[in-house]
Protein backbone atom coordinates (compact mmCIF):
# COMPACT_ATOMS: atom_id res chain seq x y z
CA UNK A 1 0.00 0.00 0.00
CA UNK A 2 2.88 2.70 0.89
CA UNK A 3 4.81 1.23 -1.73
CA UNK A 4 2.21 1.79 -3.92
CA UNK A 5 1.73 5.04 -2.76
CA UNK A 6 5.12 6.21 -3.24
CA UNK A 7 5.51 4.45 -6.94
CA UNK A 8 2.63 6.44 -7.96
CA UNK A 9 3.56 9.55 -6.32
CA UNK A 10 6.89 9.83 -7.70
CA UNK A 11 5.34 9.00 -11.30
CA UNK A 12 3.05 12.39 -10.42
CA UNK A 13 6.29 14.28 -9.66
CA UNK A 14 7.77 12.69 -13.28
CA UNK A 15 4.98 13.67 -15.48
CA UNK A 16 4.19 17.15 -13.90
CA UNK A 17 7.75 19.16 -13.32
CA UNK A 18 6.21 22.14 -12.78
CA UNK A 19 5.62 21.03 -9.17
CA UNK A 20 9.49 21.51 -8.27
CA UNK A 21 10.44 24.05 -11.50
CA UNK A 22 7.94 26.58 -10.92
CA UNK A 23 9.02 27.17 -7.17
CA UNK A 24 12.72 27.26 -8.04
CA UNK A 25 12.33 30.00 -10.87
CA UNK A 26 10.78 31.84 -8.26
CA UNK A 27 13.85 30.90 -5.75
CA UNK A 28 15.60 32.22 -8.42
CA UNK A 29 14.37 35.01 -9.27
CA UNK A 30 13.91 36.04 -5.51
CA UNK A 31 17.75 35.54 -5.31
CA UNK A 32 18.52 37.30 -8.48
CA UNK A 33 16.09 40.62 -7.19
CA UNK A 34 17.90 40.39 -3.95
CA UNK A 35 21.25 41.15 -5.39
CA UNK A 36 20.16 43.49 -7.77
CA UNK A 37 18.31 45.38 -5.42
CA UNK A 38 21.17 45.49 -2.69
CA UNK A 39 23.10 47.23 -6.27
CA UNK A 40 20.77 49.53 -6.26
CA UNK A 41 20.58 50.57 -3.18
CA UNK A 42 23.93 50.85 -3.29
CA UNK A 43 24.16 53.77 -5.07
CA UNK A 44 23.09 55.84 -2.09
CA UNK A 45 26.51 55.52 -0.79
CA UNK A 46 26.06 57.75 2.71
CA UNK A 47 22.47 57.00 3.35
CA UNK A 48 23.31 53.57 3.05
CA UNK A 49 25.71 53.32 5.93
CA UNK A 50 23.50 55.42 8.32
CA UNK A 51 20.88 52.63 7.45
CA UNK A 52 23.06 49.96 8.57
CA UNK A 53 24.17 51.86 11.43
CA UNK A 54 21.08 52.49 13.16
CA UNK A 55 20.26 48.84 12.21
CA UNK A 56 22.97 47.70 14.48
CA UNK A 57 21.80 50.17 16.93
CA UNK A 58 18.21 49.05 17.34
CA UNK A 59 17.41 46.22 19.92
CA UNK A 60 17.11 42.68 18.58
CA UNK A 61 13.68 42.48 18.62
CA UNK A 62 12.99 45.12 15.92
CA UNK A 63 15.75 43.61 13.82
CA UNK A 64 14.18 40.10 13.89
CA UNK A 65 10.69 42.35 12.97
CA UNK A 66 12.12 43.51 9.94
CA UNK A 67 13.80 40.10 8.86
CA UNK A 68 10.56 38.29 9.88
CA UNK A 69 8.46 40.95 7.22
CA UNK A 70 10.99 39.62 5.01
CA UNK A 71 10.91 36.21 5.35
CA UNK A 72 7.02 35.98 5.28
CA UNK A 73 7.05 38.33 2.15
CA UNK A 74 9.20 35.65 -0.33
CA UNK A 75 7.02 33.15 1.56
CA UNK A 76 3.91 34.92 0.35
CA UNK A 77 5.18 34.75 -3.54
CA UNK A 78 5.52 31.00 -3.24
CA UNK A 79 2.51 30.57 -1.55
CA UNK A 80 0.47 32.66 -4.23
CA UNK A 81 2.31 29.97 -6.92
CA UNK A 82 1.89 27.24 -5.22
CA UNK A 83 -1.92 27.70 -5.09
CA UNK A 84 -2.15 27.79 -9.03
CA UNK A 85 0.13 25.26 -9.37
CA UNK A 86 -2.43 23.14 -7.38
CA UNK A 87 -5.42 24.40 -9.56
CA UNK A 88 -3.23 23.32 -12.73
CA UNK A 89 -2.14 20.48 -11.45
CA UNK A 90 -5.33 18.93 -9.80
CA UNK A 91 -7.29 19.81 -13.02
CA UNK A 92 -5.03 18.27 -15.17
CA UNK A 93 -4.23 15.05 -13.19
CA UNK A 94 -7.06 13.09 -14.17
CA UNK A 95 -7.65 14.62 -17.87
CA UNK A 96 -4.13 14.61 -19.10
CA UNK A 97 -4.02 10.77 -18.82
CA UNK A 98 -7.45 10.62 -20.77
CA UNK A 99 -6.33 13.14 -23.77
CA UNK A 100 -2.59 11.09 -24.75
CA UNK A 101 -4.80 7.85 -24.36
CA UNK A 102 -1.76 6.56 -21.33
CA UNK A 103 -5.25 5.96 -18.94
CA UNK A 104 -5.48 2.09 -20.46
CA UNK A 105 -2.29 1.55 -19.87
CA UNK A 106 -2.22 2.82 -16.25
CA UNK A 107 -5.36 0.68 -15.85
CA UNK A 108 -3.56 -2.16 -16.99
CA UNK A 109 -1.37 -2.25 -13.80
CA UNK A 110 -2.36 -3.80 -10.89
CA UNK A 111 -3.13 -0.61 -8.97
CA UNK A 112 -6.82 0.55 -8.23
CA UNK A 113 -8.62 3.28 -9.49
CA UNK A 114 -8.77 4.34 -5.49
CA UNK A 115 -5.28 4.49 -5.34
CA UNK A 116 -4.58 6.42 -7.94
CA UNK A 117 -6.41 9.20 -7.50
CA UNK A 118 -5.69 9.03 -3.60
CA UNK A 119 -2.43 9.41 -4.90
CA UNK A 120 -3.26 12.75 -6.76
CA UNK A 121 -5.07 13.93 -4.25
CA UNK A 122 -2.16 13.21 -1.96
CA UNK A 123 0.17 14.82 -4.52
CA UNK A 124 -2.18 18.44 -4.01
CA UNK A 125 -2.44 18.32 -0.37
CA UNK A 126 0.78 16.98 0.72
CA UNK A 127 3.32 16.79 -1.49
CA UNK A 128 3.29 20.15 -3.20
CA UNK A 129 3.45 21.75 0.12
CA UNK A 130 6.19 20.64 1.24
CA UNK A 131 7.80 20.50 -1.96
CA UNK A 132 7.15 23.64 -2.07
CA UNK A 133 7.90 24.69 1.62
CA UNK A 134 11.92 23.01 0.81
CA UNK A 135 12.45 25.63 -2.00
CA UNK A 136 11.53 28.46 0.64
CA UNK A 137 13.87 27.29 2.90
CA UNK A 138 16.47 27.57 0.82
CA UNK A 139 15.72 30.28 -1.08
CA UNK A 140 15.44 31.84 2.67
CA UNK A 141 19.19 30.76 3.61
CA UNK A 142 20.31 32.06 0.17
CA UNK A 143 18.60 35.50 0.14
CA UNK A 144 20.19 35.44 4.25
CA UNK A 145 23.74 34.74 2.47
CA UNK A 146 23.51 37.27 -0.16
CA UNK A 147 22.87 39.64 2.59
CA UNK A 148 25.07 38.64 4.56
CA UNK A 149 27.85 39.41 2.17
CA UNK A 150 26.31 42.60 1.38
CA UNK A 151 26.51 43.82 4.67
CA UNK A 152 30.08 42.49 5.01
CA UNK A 153 31.21 44.70 2.22
CA UNK A 154 29.59 47.44 3.38
CA UNK A 155 31.57 46.82 6.76
CA UNK A 156 28.82 45.86 8.77
CA UNK A 157 28.96 42.86 11.28
CA UNK A 158 26.70 40.26 9.14
CA UNK A 159 26.85 37.51 11.58
CA UNK A 160 25.27 40.03 14.46
CA UNK A 161 22.68 41.93 11.97
CA UNK A 162 21.60 38.89 10.31
CA UNK A 163 21.88 35.72 11.62
CA UNK A 164 21.67 36.27 15.12
CA UNK A 165 18.62 38.40 14.22
CA UNK A 166 16.81 36.17 11.63
CA UNK A 167 13.99 34.10 13.47
CA UNK A 168 14.39 31.31 11.02
CA UNK A 169 13.55 28.60 13.07
CA UNK A 170 9.98 30.06 14.10
CA UNK A 171 9.45 31.31 10.43
CA UNK A 172 9.90 28.18 9.00
CA UNK A 173 7.62 25.93 11.52
CA UNK A 174 4.79 28.89 11.07
CA UNK A 175 5.75 28.58 7.15
CA UNK A 176 5.62 24.43 6.88
CA UNK A 177 2.25 25.31 9.47
CA UNK A 178 0.64 27.16 6.69
CA UNK A 179 1.64 25.39 3.98
CA UNK A 180 0.19 22.71 5.28
CA UNK A 181 -2.89 24.11 6.73
CA UNK A 182 -3.84 25.90 3.11
CA UNK A 183 -4.18 22.98 1.00
CA UNK A 184 -6.59 21.30 4.20
CA UNK A 185 -8.80 24.04 4.21
CA UNK A 186 -9.48 24.61 0.45
CA UNK A 187 -9.33 20.93 -0.03
CA UNK A 188 -13.27 21.36 -1.25
CA UNK A 189 -11.78 23.33 -4.53
CA UNK A 190 -9.36 20.52 -4.93
CA UNK A 191 -11.59 17.54 -5.09
CA UNK A 192 -13.77 19.62 -7.22
CA UNK A 193 -11.63 19.84 -9.24
CA UNK A 194 -10.21 16.26 -9.40
CA UNK A 195 -13.61 15.60 -10.07
CA UNK A 196 -13.77 17.81 -13.08
CA UNK A 197 -10.46 16.70 -14.44
CA UNK A 198 -11.82 13.03 -13.85
CA UNK A 199 -15.00 13.99 -15.87
CA UNK A 200 -14.52 16.61 -18.57
CA UNK A 201 -14.29 15.91 -22.31
CA UNK A 202 -12.71 19.51 -22.56
CA UNK A 203 -11.10 22.66 -20.94
CA UNK A 204 -11.23 21.63 -17.29
CA UNK A 205 -10.83 24.73 -16.27
CA UNK A 206 -13.45 26.32 -17.91
CA UNK A 207 -16.22 23.63 -16.51
CA UNK A 208 -14.60 24.04 -13.29
CA UNK A 209 -14.74 27.58 -12.72
CA UNK A 210 -18.25 28.25 -14.52
CA UNK A 211 -20.27 26.88 -11.78
CA UNK A 212 -18.62 28.84 -9.22
CA UNK A 213 -19.18 31.91 -11.04
CA UNK A 214 -22.79 30.98 -12.62
CA UNK A 215 -23.99 29.14 -9.43
CA UNK A 216 -24.13 32.13 -7.24
CA UNK A 217 -25.83 34.15 -10.06
CA UNK A 218 -28.29 31.21 -10.23
CA UNK A 219 -29.13 31.34 -6.75
CA UNK A 220 -29.44 35.20 -6.22
CA UNK A 221 -31.97 35.51 -9.36
CA UNK A 222 -33.98 32.77 -8.27
CA UNK A 223 -33.74 32.22 -4.31
CA UNK A 224 -32.45 36.00 -4.00
CA UNK A 225 -29.78 34.44 -1.37
CA UNK A 226 -26.21 34.47 -1.72
CA UNK A 227 -25.25 30.96 0.54
CA UNK A 228 -23.64 29.65 -2.00
CA UNK A 229 -21.15 32.68 -3.19
CA UNK A 230 -20.55 33.18 0.67
CA UNK A 231 -19.62 29.67 1.62
CA UNK A 232 -17.14 29.89 -1.28
CA UNK A 233 -16.23 34.02 -0.42
CA UNK A 234 -15.44 32.62 3.24
CA UNK A 235 -13.51 29.55 2.23
CA UNK A 236 -11.09 31.61 -0.03
CA UNK A 237 -10.87 34.58 2.29
CA UNK A 238 -9.74 33.55 5.53
CA UNK A 239 -8.44 30.61 7.26
CA UNK A 240 -9.29 29.66 10.50
CA UNK A 241 -5.56 29.30 11.19
CA UNK A 242 -4.46 32.96 13.27
CA UNK A 243 -6.81 32.75 15.87
CA UNK A 244 -9.84 34.48 16.66
CA UNK A 245 -13.28 33.79 14.30
CA UNK A 246 -12.64 33.18 10.53
CA UNK A 247 -13.70 36.21 8.84
CA UNK A 248 -12.10 38.89 7.03
CA UNK A 249 -12.76 41.63 9.64
CA UNK A 250 -9.66 39.90 11.38
CA UNK A 251 -7.63 43.20 11.08
CA UNK A 252 -10.48 45.26 12.64
CA UNK A 253 -10.18 43.65 15.56
CA UNK A 254 -8.49 45.39 18.52
CA UNK A 255 -6.96 42.15 20.10
CA UNK A 256 -5.76 40.75 16.78
CA UNK A 257 -3.44 43.98 16.00
CA UNK A 258 -2.08 44.19 19.20
CA UNK A 259 -1.25 40.58 19.40
CA UNK A 260 0.46 40.88 15.98
CA UNK A 261 2.63 44.00 17.09
CA UNK A 262 3.62 42.37 20.10
CA UNK A 263 4.79 39.21 17.94
CA UNK A 264 5.94 40.79 15.07
CA UNK A 265 9.37 38.95 15.27
CA UNK A 266 7.98 35.12 15.85
CA UNK A 267 5.48 33.89 13.20
CA UNK A 268 4.81 31.05 15.00
CA UNK A 269 2.83 32.78 18.00
CA UNK A 270 0.03 34.38 15.96
CA UNK A 271 -0.62 30.84 14.17
CA UNK A 272 -3.51 29.16 16.60
CA UNK A 273 -3.26 25.14 15.36
CA UNK A 274 -5.73 23.72 17.58
CA UNK A 275 -8.30 26.47 16.41
CA UNK A 276 -7.73 25.43 13.11
CA UNK A 277 -8.19 21.65 14.00
CA UNK A 278 -10.79 22.07 16.06
CA UNK A 279 -12.79 24.24 13.51
CA UNK A 280 -16.03 22.87 12.00
CA UNK A 281 -15.43 24.50 8.77
CA UNK A 282 -12.04 22.44 8.04
CA UNK A 283 -13.75 19.33 8.97
CA UNK A 284 -16.80 20.14 6.42
CA UNK A 285 -14.40 20.91 4.25
CA UNK A 286 -13.03 17.96 4.24
CA UNK A 287 -15.64 15.94 4.31
CA UNK A 288 -17.01 17.98 0.74
CA UNK A 289 -13.27 17.07 -0.37
CA UNK A 290 -14.06 13.42 0.38
CA UNK A 291 -16.94 13.03 -1.51
CA UNK A 292 -15.79 14.78 -4.36
CA UNK A 293 -12.81 12.25 -4.85
CA UNK A 294 -15.18 9.62 -4.10
CA UNK A 295 -17.19 10.73 -7.26
CA UNK A 296 -13.81 11.32 -9.49
CA UNK A 297 -12.58 7.25 -8.20
CA UNK A 298 -16.26 6.30 -9.60
CA UNK A 299 -15.81 8.56 -12.63
CA UNK A 300 -12.80 6.92 -13.62
CA UNK A 301 -13.63 3.48 -13.23
CA UNK A 302 -16.74 3.76 -14.99
CA UNK A 303 -15.38 5.93 -17.84
CA UNK A 304 -14.95 2.86 -19.97
CA UNK A 305 -18.75 2.02 -20.28
CA UNK A 306 -19.52 4.56 -22.69
CA UNK B 1 -10.38 -25.34 -13.40
CA UNK B 2 -8.30 -24.93 -16.61
CA UNK B 3 -10.28 -22.73 -18.04
CA UNK B 4 -8.24 -19.41 -18.27
CA UNK B 5 -11.73 -17.46 -19.27
CA UNK B 6 -14.85 -18.45 -19.15
CA UNK B 7 -17.82 -16.45 -20.37
CA UNK B 8 -21.35 -17.92 -20.11
CA UNK B 9 -24.08 -15.96 -21.63
CA UNK B 10 -22.57 -12.50 -21.28
CA UNK B 11 -24.11 -9.27 -22.89
CA UNK B 12 -22.93 -5.96 -23.22
CA UNK B 13 -25.76 -3.17 -23.93
CA UNK B 14 -25.39 0.00 -24.63
CA UNK B 15 -28.61 1.27 -24.30
CA UNK B 16 -30.46 -0.89 -26.37
CA UNK B 17 -27.65 -1.82 -29.16
CA UNK B 18 -26.34 -4.91 -27.92
CA UNK B 19 -22.40 -4.21 -28.56
CA UNK B 20 -22.20 -8.39 -26.91
CA UNK B 21 -25.06 -10.77 -27.22
CA UNK B 22 -25.36 -13.63 -24.99
CA UNK B 23 -21.99 -15.11 -25.97
CA UNK B 24 -20.17 -18.10 -24.48
CA UNK B 25 -17.02 -19.85 -24.56
CA UNK B 26 -13.91 -20.70 -22.64
CA UNK B 27 -10.00 -20.07 -23.68
CA UNK B 28 -7.94 -23.01 -21.91
CA UNK B 29 -4.50 -22.49 -20.50
CA UNK B 30 -1.54 -22.78 -22.78
CA UNK B 31 -3.43 -21.75 -26.03
CA UNK B 32 -3.18 -18.98 -28.71
CA UNK B 33 -7.19 -17.83 -29.54
CA UNK B 34 -7.73 -14.78 -32.14
CA UNK B 35 -10.89 -12.91 -32.03
CA UNK B 36 -11.71 -11.91 -35.61
CA UNK B 37 -14.85 -9.69 -36.36
CA UNK B 38 -15.28 -6.69 -38.34
CA UNK B 39 -14.98 -2.75 -37.37
CA UNK B 40 -18.22 -2.12 -35.01
CA UNK B 41 -18.69 -6.50 -34.23
CA UNK B 42 -17.89 -6.11 -30.33
CA UNK B 43 -14.85 -6.88 -30.25
CA UNK B 44 -13.27 -4.55 -28.60
CA UNK B 45 -15.73 -4.39 -25.73
CA UNK B 46 -15.75 -7.96 -25.15
CA UNK B 47 -11.87 -7.89 -24.68
CA UNK B 48 -12.47 -4.82 -22.26
CA UNK B 49 -15.28 -6.94 -20.40
CA UNK B 50 -12.79 -9.77 -19.93
CA UNK B 51 -10.09 -7.25 -18.40
CA UNK B 52 -12.54 -5.75 -16.39
CA UNK B 53 -12.35 -2.18 -18.00
CA UNK B 54 -16.43 -2.56 -18.54
CA UNK B 55 -19.41 -4.09 -16.41
CA UNK B 56 -21.27 -6.98 -18.19
CA UNK B 57 -24.38 -9.06 -18.01
CA UNK B 58 -23.72 -12.69 -17.16
CA UNK B 59 -21.31 -14.78 -15.97
CA UNK B 60 -17.82 -14.18 -17.04
CA UNK B 61 -14.67 -15.67 -14.88
CA UNK B 62 -10.91 -14.92 -15.96
CA UNK B 63 -8.47 -16.92 -13.88
CA UNK B 64 -11.15 -17.41 -11.71
CA UNK B 65 -11.61 -13.80 -10.44
CA UNK B 66 -14.53 -11.70 -11.46
CA UNK B 67 -12.98 -9.55 -13.70
CA UNK B 68 -14.34 -6.01 -13.13
CA UNK B 69 -14.74 -6.34 -9.45
CA UNK B 70 -10.97 -7.82 -8.61
CA UNK B 71 -9.50 -5.91 -11.46
CA UNK B 72 -6.17 -5.00 -9.29
CA UNK B 73 -5.23 -8.55 -8.46
CA UNK B 74 -6.60 -9.41 -12.04
CA UNK B 75 -3.72 -7.20 -13.64
CA UNK B 76 -1.41 -9.16 -11.45
CA UNK B 77 -1.73 -11.85 -14.07
CA UNK B 78 -2.66 -10.00 -17.18
CA UNK B 79 -1.23 -7.86 -19.30
CA UNK B 80 -2.52 -6.20 -22.28
CA UNK B 81 -1.12 -4.11 -25.47
CA UNK B 82 -3.71 -2.26 -27.13
CA UNK B 83 -3.65 -0.08 -29.90
CA UNK B 84 -5.85 2.26 -27.64
CA UNK B 85 -3.71 1.62 -24.53
CA UNK B 86 -0.73 3.63 -25.55
CA UNK B 87 2.10 4.24 -23.26
CA UNK B 88 2.54 7.78 -22.00
CA UNK B 89 4.41 9.94 -24.17
CA UNK B 90 6.08 11.72 -21.41
CA UNK B 91 7.99 9.50 -19.46
CA UNK B 92 11.17 8.13 -19.74
CA UNK B 93 11.82 4.61 -20.40
CA UNK B 94 13.91 4.02 -17.52
CA UNK B 95 10.99 5.87 -15.25
CA UNK B 96 8.55 3.60 -16.39
CA UNK B 97 10.40 0.43 -15.83
CA UNK B 98 11.34 1.70 -12.04
CA UNK B 99 7.25 2.52 -11.77
CA UNK B 100 6.40 -0.91 -12.70
CA UNK B 101 9.01 -2.55 -10.92
CA UNK B 102 7.63 -1.08 -7.78
CA UNK B 103 3.81 -1.34 -8.13
CA UNK B 104 3.88 -5.23 -10.27
CA UNK B 105 4.77 -7.86 -7.88
CA UNK B 106 5.87 -10.06 -10.67
CA UNK B 107 7.73 -7.84 -13.23
CA UNK B 108 11.39 -8.61 -13.51
CA UNK B 109 13.17 -5.78 -14.60
CA UNK B 110 16.29 -7.59 -15.30
CA UNK B 111 14.54 -9.35 -18.00
CA UNK B 112 13.08 -6.31 -19.55
CA UNK B 113 16.59 -5.38 -19.13
CA UNK B 114 18.31 -8.00 -21.11
CA UNK B 115 15.22 -7.73 -24.03
CA UNK B 116 15.53 -4.04 -24.17
CA UNK B 117 19.52 -4.57 -24.76
CA UNK B 118 18.41 -6.41 -27.66
CA UNK B 119 16.83 -3.48 -29.08
CA UNK B 120 17.72 0.19 -30.12
CA UNK B 121 15.84 1.93 -27.56
CA UNK B 122 18.08 3.99 -24.72
CA UNK B 123 16.78 3.91 -20.93
CA UNK B 124 17.25 7.82 -21.26
CA UNK B 125 14.73 7.87 -23.75
CA UNK B 126 11.44 9.41 -23.82
CA UNK B 127 8.71 7.59 -24.74
CA UNK B 128 7.73 10.72 -27.55
CA UNK B 129 11.04 10.20 -29.50
CA UNK B 130 10.58 6.41 -30.21
CA UNK B 131 9.26 5.47 -33.44
CA UNK B 132 5.93 3.86 -33.02
CA UNK B 133 7.88 0.27 -33.98
CA UNK B 134 9.73 0.96 -31.05
CA UNK B 135 7.07 1.90 -28.49
CA UNK B 136 5.43 -1.54 -29.40
CA UNK B 137 8.70 -3.22 -28.73
CA UNK B 138 9.26 -1.35 -25.32
CA UNK B 139 5.17 -2.77 -24.48
CA UNK B 140 6.21 -6.30 -25.61
CA UNK B 141 9.15 -6.03 -23.74
CA UNK B 142 7.81 -5.25 -20.50
CA UNK B 143 4.80 -7.34 -20.99
CA UNK B 144 7.39 -10.07 -21.88
CA UNK B 145 9.15 -9.23 -18.30
CA UNK B 146 6.33 -9.73 -16.60
CA UNK B 147 5.25 -13.35 -15.28
CA UNK B 148 1.42 -12.80 -16.40
CA UNK B 149 -0.81 -15.65 -17.25
CA UNK B 150 -3.26 -14.31 -20.27
CA UNK B 151 -1.75 -11.85 -22.33
CA UNK B 152 -4.71 -9.59 -24.27
CA UNK B 153 -3.23 -8.17 -27.56
CA UNK B 154 -5.83 -5.73 -29.10
CA UNK B 155 -4.64 -4.54 -32.80
CA UNK B 156 -1.06 -4.48 -31.42
CA UNK B 157 0.93 -4.09 -34.47
CA UNK B 158 -1.42 -1.61 -36.27
CA UNK B 159 0.46 1.17 -38.22
CA UNK B 160 3.48 -0.86 -38.06
CA UNK B 161 5.57 -1.39 -40.86
CA UNK B 162 6.19 -5.26 -41.81
CA UNK B 163 9.72 -5.76 -40.31
CA UNK B 164 8.42 -4.61 -37.30
CA UNK B 165 5.28 -6.85 -37.43
CA UNK B 166 7.15 -10.05 -38.35
CA UNK B 167 9.31 -9.07 -35.25
CA UNK B 168 6.50 -8.72 -33.21
CA UNK B 169 5.31 -12.19 -33.67
CA UNK B 170 8.41 -13.59 -33.82
CA UNK B 171 9.50 -12.10 -30.08
CA UNK B 172 5.82 -13.14 -28.95
CA UNK B 173 6.28 -17.01 -29.69
CA UNK B 174 10.26 -16.86 -28.73
CA UNK B 175 10.66 -14.90 -25.56
CA UNK B 176 7.37 -15.09 -24.24
CA UNK B 177 4.96 -17.96 -25.20
CA UNK B 178 4.98 -21.14 -23.02
CA UNK B 179 2.40 -23.49 -22.34
CA UNK B 180 1.42 -22.06 -19.09
CA UNK B 181 0.88 -18.64 -20.98
CA UNK B 182 -2.16 -17.77 -22.86
CA UNK B 183 -2.50 -15.33 -25.43
CA UNK B 184 -5.77 -13.58 -27.01
CA UNK B 185 -5.67 -11.82 -29.88
CA UNK B 186 -7.52 -9.21 -32.11
CA UNK B 187 -5.91 -8.29 -35.48
CA UNK B 188 -7.69 -6.88 -38.93
CA UNK B 189 -4.03 -8.77 -40.23
CA UNK B 190 -5.55 -12.22 -40.21
CA UNK B 191 -3.00 -13.69 -42.04
CA UNK B 192 -0.53 -12.31 -40.47
CA UNK B 193 -1.31 -14.52 -36.99
CA UNK B 194 -2.90 -17.43 -39.01
CA UNK B 195 0.03 -19.68 -37.89
CA UNK B 196 0.71 -19.44 -35.07
CA UNK B 197 -3.09 -19.41 -33.52
CA UNK B 198 -4.41 -22.61 -32.08
CA UNK B 199 -7.83 -21.21 -31.26
CA UNK B 200 -10.27 -19.32 -33.26
CA UNK B 201 -13.37 -16.70 -32.76
CA UNK B 202 -15.62 -15.04 -35.17
CA UNK B 203 -17.65 -12.62 -33.74
CA UNK B 204 -20.16 -10.48 -36.01
CA UNK B 205 -22.99 -8.14 -34.18
CA UNK B 206 -21.66 -9.44 -31.00
CA UNK B 207 -22.79 -12.89 -31.52
CA UNK B 208 -20.30 -15.81 -31.85
CA UNK B 209 -20.55 -17.16 -35.08
CA UNK B 210 -17.55 -19.68 -35.19
CA UNK B 211 -15.66 -21.11 -31.88
CA UNK B 212 -13.19 -23.30 -32.59
CA UNK B 213 -9.45 -25.28 -32.61
CA UNK B 214 -7.79 -24.55 -36.06
CA UNK B 215 -6.99 -28.21 -35.81
CA UNK B 216 -10.65 -28.88 -36.42
CA UNK B 217 -11.00 -26.20 -39.46
CA UNK B 218 -10.19 -29.10 -42.28
CA UNK B 219 -12.42 -31.11 -41.03
CA UNK B 220 -15.22 -28.83 -40.20
CA UNK B 221 -15.01 -26.36 -43.52
CA UNK B 222 -14.05 -27.32 -47.23
CA UNK B 223 -13.46 -25.10 -50.12
CA UNK B 224 -14.00 -26.14 -53.53
CA UNK B 225 -13.29 -24.44 -56.68
CA UNK B 226 -15.60 -25.28 -59.64
CA UNK B 227 -16.28 -24.38 -63.19
CA UNK B 228 -19.68 -22.98 -63.61
CA UNK B 229 -21.34 -26.29 -64.12
CA UNK B 230 -19.64 -27.75 -61.51
CA UNK B 231 -20.89 -25.44 -59.11
CA UNK B 232 -24.20 -26.33 -59.93
CA UNK B 233 -24.05 -29.49 -58.71
CA UNK B 234 -22.16 -28.15 -55.68
CA UNK B 235 -25.07 -26.01 -54.90
CA UNK B 236 -26.85 -28.84 -53.96
CA UNK B 237 -24.98 -29.33 -51.20
CA UNK B 238 -25.73 -26.18 -49.75
CA UNK B 239 -22.35 -24.45 -49.50
CA UNK B 240 -22.54 -21.47 -46.63
CA UNK B 241 -21.22 -19.29 -49.52
CA UNK B 242 -20.14 -18.88 -52.26
CA UNK B 243 -17.85 -16.19 -54.62
CA UNK B 244 -16.55 -15.49 -57.83
CA UNK B 245 -12.43 -16.09 -58.59
CA UNK B 246 -10.94 -15.59 -61.31
CA UNK B 247 -14.18 -16.65 -63.51
CA UNK B 248 -14.63 -19.82 -61.19
CA UNK B 249 -17.24 -20.38 -58.25
CA UNK B 250 -15.46 -20.90 -54.94
CA UNK B 251 -18.09 -22.51 -52.62
CA UNK B 252 -17.33 -22.82 -48.84
CA UNK B 253 -18.98 -25.69 -47.05
CA UNK B 254 -19.79 -26.09 -43.71
CA UNK B 255 -19.93 -30.08 -42.08
CA UNK B 256 -19.92 -31.65 -45.33
CA UNK B 257 -17.53 -34.54 -46.15
CA UNK B 258 -14.75 -34.18 -48.23
CA UNK B 259 -15.37 -37.32 -49.99
CA UNK B 260 -18.72 -36.40 -51.14
CA UNK B 261 -17.38 -33.20 -52.69
CA UNK B 262 -14.71 -35.27 -55.08
CA UNK B 263 -15.30 -34.19 -58.92
CA UNK B 264 -16.48 -30.79 -58.47
CA UNK B 265 -13.27 -29.20 -58.67
CA UNK B 266 -10.09 -28.02 -56.88
CA UNK B 267 -10.52 -28.72 -53.18
CA UNK B 268 -8.71 -27.29 -50.54
CA UNK B 269 -8.85 -25.66 -46.74
CA UNK B 270 -10.15 -22.44 -47.10
CA UNK B 271 -7.94 -19.67 -45.28
CA UNK B 272 -9.16 -17.71 -41.99
CA UNK B 273 -9.74 -14.52 -44.22
CA UNK B 274 -11.79 -16.70 -46.45
CA UNK B 275 -13.67 -18.33 -43.96
CA UNK B 276 -14.65 -15.33 -42.13
CA UNK B 277 -15.81 -13.26 -44.97
CA UNK B 278 -18.16 -16.89 -45.27
CA UNK B 279 -19.48 -17.00 -42.11
CA UNK B 280 -20.05 -13.32 -41.72
CA UNK B 281 -21.38 -12.60 -44.97
CA UNK B 282 -23.12 -15.74 -45.20
CA UNK B 283 -25.28 -15.16 -42.49
CA UNK B 284 -26.43 -12.40 -43.77
CA UNK B 285 -27.05 -13.97 -47.15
Amino acid sequence: MINTQIALVRRELWEHRSIIVTPIVIGVIVAMMSVTGQVAVSAMDHAVDIALLGASNVGEHERAIALNVLLISISSLFVLAMWVLTVFYTLDALYAERKDKSILFWRSMPVTDAETVISKLLTAIVVIPIVSFAIIAVTHLVVLVISSVWVGIRGANAWHLVWQSAPLADNWLATLTFVLALPLWLSPFIGWFLLVSAYTRRSPLLIAFLPIIILPMLERSLLGTSAFAEAIFVRTGAIPLFGGRAGSDFFEKEENLRRLAQSGDSALSIIDLGGFLLSPGLWLGLLVCGLFTAAAVYVRRYRGES
Amino acid sequence: MSSVVSARNVSKLFGNVRAVDNVSFDIEKGRITGLIGPNGAGKTTLLKAVLGLTDCQGSLTVLGLDPFRQRKELMQNICFIADVAVLPRWIRVSQLLEFIERIHPRFSRKRANELLGRTKIMPSARVKELSKGMVTQLHLSIVTAIDARLLVLDEPTLGLDIIFRKEFYGNLLGDYFDEDRTILITTHQVEEIENLLTDIMFINDGQLVLDASMDELPDRYVEVMASAEQADRARQLNPIFERDVFGKKVLTFEGIGREQLQGLGEIRTPDIADLFVAKVKGATA
